[in-house]
């Protein structure tokens, strides 16, 4: 379980161009939550997720994941329970690595990064198995560099390789905005795939309200730092796209855009 | 015909020490994706505590590991400079380059010089039990091709680790090594710590060949280093199977093979360095010649 | 990759075997000199002159092969390397770092090394093997002989050294040693490089010294133009050590002549490639002839007037 106690963030603090984004926002994702938000450029959405992976500081609240406050530690401290993908293909993965290697520093996460061999070769068949699920035929290309891979591939890989090893909690950030509309498809029903085989507590930032509405089983729409739509489990499936749709351009219309 | 053998050799022994230089910065210009000014001053520092040592009597092989020391720890200064009290990567290599212009010197005293009756590496009753027919530009040869093809395997061993993984990770994309749970600050020092012993190892090296110590020897090292880089990668880029480190090695060999054609060619040594820049400029032209080529080549097929 | 190895081999065959061509008794000799100085130029020019008056014909008696390391010391090695691969008769090392570089080529060899421009030939470790040349250390006491005769009333000199440079630490060491003898005190300011020599020019300015003078430190002499400029503003004259930097604006100097130097240098060369004598046999030699050097146009400014038992052996200097 995942909860945001009273977070207040306030960009540029002590300037001109002050800007109070959260004040005491609170938020809470149970286990096996597969959350959804949407929301309109400066919503609020992204600033949400660097707060709890503690890319930008904050300045009063609690992060809590299972009971334990990552408050206070440093970003990288707060990956050994999250795993997230990015927007960016490239983010996920290093691309003058080759899968295998990619797969093999994926695998490690958690141990020490000592010196014995960077690559078990016992664990190969266990990474094809696994890439093998994707479909896309990369399981039999384990020695060719990442960044030959397209940008759907390298998403799709990123993917597993975040999922690799058993995580508390799942950030998925806009990860299907850079891809075309069939590769976001493809990796939208991967990720859904794995999130349901693997049980894992996951939160999807997106754009694309369809995607909001047919995945996951909580939606929560966002503006100017507050939730202002949280529906779940029935509530949560009977949401349409087209109730989103026009619940999104009343607030939209609201703030004059 | 000997003239000829005997300047090859001469030659490929320099290109073979100074590549241990051009191994530490490939650590950091290349995997670490980290400007490493630190250089200048790791490499006389590896010659001032070697000269010191061997002016007092020291076994010369010991001060390989002292000068290699002496080297990590430069490059843990770099390393903390730039990770813990946030300053710029170029600039932290500054600051501790200069520091150790005037650390060299408190070492040294002034520049120094190892007297001929003192063993150097070369000379040392080691080498000279199973090296002792041959000709003293033979054994420098052989002992610095061995130095450099143990650090070679040792380094690429080391790459294939873990932790050497987790480097190469960390100049490739940070954010996936910060995603894996892991201090980029922490991996990025190890890279300096390593890169600055092959530095500090280079300069000890050179001061037994040289028997010397001055502390104007790591002027332009920097640029050297990434010079023979920049070419041995430049030519192996087609080769996906060839290891930076070969790369760097034979980058070297041809800078030093340049350099003393040119000298052979009677160029006047005020226009070396012109020299110098003429063919870094048309190695990397023909770089992105060839990879524009394979481009070609790629979309066609 | 093989195409370029090809031709770098090739080239340098084409060199090697070029340069090997040569009947025996012509001997060669390799000049390696650490780079481009009007001191260090006057010194080869001088050894050249010194072959010659031994007698000895270039083409007919020897040949010179002449390399600059443009102040590298990287270079140096391999010029001195190209020498002994070239299997050279004599290298000719002018400066300490192509003198360590020579001698470090010829090790095995035993190729000799005739060296010049060497303040102490025995920090540098060359004052055993086959190896001999010249030194020249500067004549401190006939400087503070002059200083004291043309400035009657003076009582500090400043002097500009860098600190790891073996022969100006010497130097200092011989003038604080004498300075006393003469009624003054000596105010010294160490550098570790060439940037850092005007700053402590204004230093030096600023503790009131009554002059400077000069030793032959490269980084010192190097920026002589820009610590002319601000002493003559201040008033201040500056003495050289040899007869170039008089030429470039100093008072006066009472220096050695590097292209005597160099002639002696090559008056022992010579005995070395006839055979006449062995370099390992033979001691290195300090040049102990100086001259007085003056520059009466700065000399005028500064309007310091010459003693008159200087005006007789002065040598006037002025570039123009």
């Amino acid at each position: 379980m995942l909860e945001l106690n009273s977070i207040t963030k306030i960009y540029n603090p002590g300037t001109v161009t002050e800007m109070c984004l959260f004040q005491d926002f609170n938020l809470q994702i149970n286990d096996g939550q597969f959350l959804s938000i949407v929301g309109s450029n400066g919503s609020g959405k992204t600033s949400l997720l660097n707060i709890i992976c503690g890319s930008i500081p904050i300045e009063n609240g609690d992060v809590i994941i299972n009971g334990k406050n990552i408050a206070r530690l440093k970003d990288y401290q707060r990956y050994s329970r999250i795993g997230r993908v990015y927007q960016n293909p490239a983010m996920g993965t290093c691309p003058h690595l080759t899968i295998l290697e990619n797969m093999s520093l994926a695998d490690n996460k958690g141990r020490r990064f000592n010196l014995s061999s960077g690559i078990n070769k016992n664990r190969k068949s266990y990474y094809q198995e696994q890439l093998a699920t994707l479909g896309l035929g990369i399981e039999n290309k384990m020695d060719i560099k990442v960044g030959l891979l397209s940008g759907g591939q390298r998403q799709a890989l990123a993917l597993i390789m975040t999922t690799l090893t058993p995580i508390e909690f799942l950030i998925l950030d806009e990860h299907t905005a850079a891809l075309d509309p069939n590769t976001a498809e493809i990796i939208m029903k991967l990720t859904d795939q794995v999130v349901k085989s693997k049980k894992l507590t996951a939160m999807m930032v997106t754009h694309n309200l369809r995607y909001a509405a047919n995945y996951g089983n909580r939606l929560i729409m966002m503006n100017r730092g507050q939730i202002v739509l949280d529906r779940a489990e029935n509530e949560k499936a009977q949401t349409s796209v087209d109730d989103l749709l026009t619940m999104f351009n009343a607030i939209s219309i609201e703030c004059g855009n | 015909m000997n003239v000829l053998l005997d300047l090859i050799i001469s030659t490929s022994t320099q290109g073979l020490i100074y590549a241990l230089l051009s191994f530490g910065v490939y650590i950091t210009y290349k995997i670490l994706d980290f400007p490493d000014l630190t250089v200048d001053g790791s490499f006389p520092l590896g010659a001032a505590v070697t000269a010191v040592m061997m002016t007092n009597g020291s076994n010369p092989w010991l001060t390989l590991p002292v000068s290699m020391a002496a080297g990590a720890l430069a490059g843990l200064t770099t390393g903390l400079i730039h990770v813990k009290l946030k300053v710029r990567d170029l600039l932290a290599g500054i600051i501790t380059m200069t520091a150790l212009f005037s650390i060299n010197l408190q070492i040294a005293g002034s520049n120094l010089i190892i007297n001929r009756d003192v063993d150097t590496i070369f000379t040392s009753a080691f080498v000279t039990s199973f090296l002792g027919s041959s000709s003293l530009i033979y054994r420098k040869l052989i002992v610095s091709l061995l130095i450099v093809i143990m650090v070679k395997v040792l380094l690429d061993l080391y790459f294939m680790t873990k932790s050497g993984l987790l480097l190469r990770a960390v100049g490739d994309n940070s954010v996936l090594v910060t995603s894996l749970a892991k201090d980029k600050g922490t991996v990025k020092i190890i890279g300096l710590v390593i890169s600055n012993a092959l530095v500090a190892l280079s300069g000890s090296i050179v001061c037994h060949e040289q028997r010397a110590f001055s502390s104007t020897m790591g002027t332009g090292q920097v640029v050297f280093g990434l010079a023979t880089v920049i070419i041995g990668t430049t030519i192996f880029q087609k080769f996906d199977s060839v290891h930076g480190t070969t790369a760097a090695l034979i980058g070297s060999i041809i800078y030093k093979a340049c350099m003393q054609l040119a000298i052979s060619l009677g160029l006047p040594a005020n226009l070396l360095k012109l020299i110098t820049a003429v063919l870094f400029l048309a190695i990397l032209v023909f770089g992105n010649y060839q990879k524009r080529h394979n481009a070609t080549l790629k979309q066609k097929g | 990759m093989k195409k370029l190895l090809a031709v770098l081999i090739m080239a340098t065959l084409a060199i090697s075997t070029a340069s090997c061509a040569g009947k025996d008794d012509v001997k060669s000799i390799g000049i390696s000199q650490f780079g481009e100085h009007a001191s260090l130029d006057n010194c080869r020019e001088g050894f050249l002159q010194g072959l010659a008056d031994a007698g000895l014909k270039e083409e007919e008696d020897f040949t010179i092969s002449y390399q600059n390391a443009g102040f590298d010391t990287a270079i140096a090695t391999q010029i001195a390397q190209n020498f002994s691969a070239n299997n050279v008769d004599l290298m000719c090392a002018i400066a300490t770092p192509s003198a360590t570089a020579a001698f470090a080529a010829a090790e095995d060899k035993d190729i000799p090394v005739i060296f010049t421009a060497i303040t102490d030939p025995v920090e540098a470790g060359l004052d055993s093997g086959n190896v001999t040349g010249t030194s020249d250390k500067l004549p401190v006491e006939a400087q503070l002989e002059l200083i004291r005769s043309m400035q009657p009333d003076a009582s500090t000199i400043g002097i500009l050294y860098t600190t790891s440079e073996p022969n100006s630490v010497s130097a200092i060491a011989e003038y604080e040693a004498k300075a006393g003898d003469f009624g003054f005190s000596i105010e010294a300011i160490g550098v570790t490089a060439q940037s850092e020599v005007t700053l402590a020019a204004d230093s030096l300015i600023a503790k009131n010294v009554d002059c400077f003078s000069n030793l032959t430190d490269n980084n010192v002499v190097g920026v002589l133009p820009s610590i002319l400029e601000k002493t003559n503003a201040a008033g201040i004259p500056v003495y050289g050590s040899e007869v170039e930097q008089v030429k470039k604006g100093c008072v006066a100097a009472a220096g050695i002549d590097y292209f005597r130097l160099g002639q002696k240098t090559g008056l022992m060369a010579a005995k070395i490639i006839t055979g006449e004598a062995e370099a390992s046999e033979m001691k290195y030699e300090t040049i102990s002839e100086y001259s007085i050097y003056i520059n009466s146009q700065a000399l005028e400014e500064m309007s310091i007037t010459l003693p008159d038992d200087l005006t007789g052996q002065a040598i006037e200097s002025s570039e123009n």
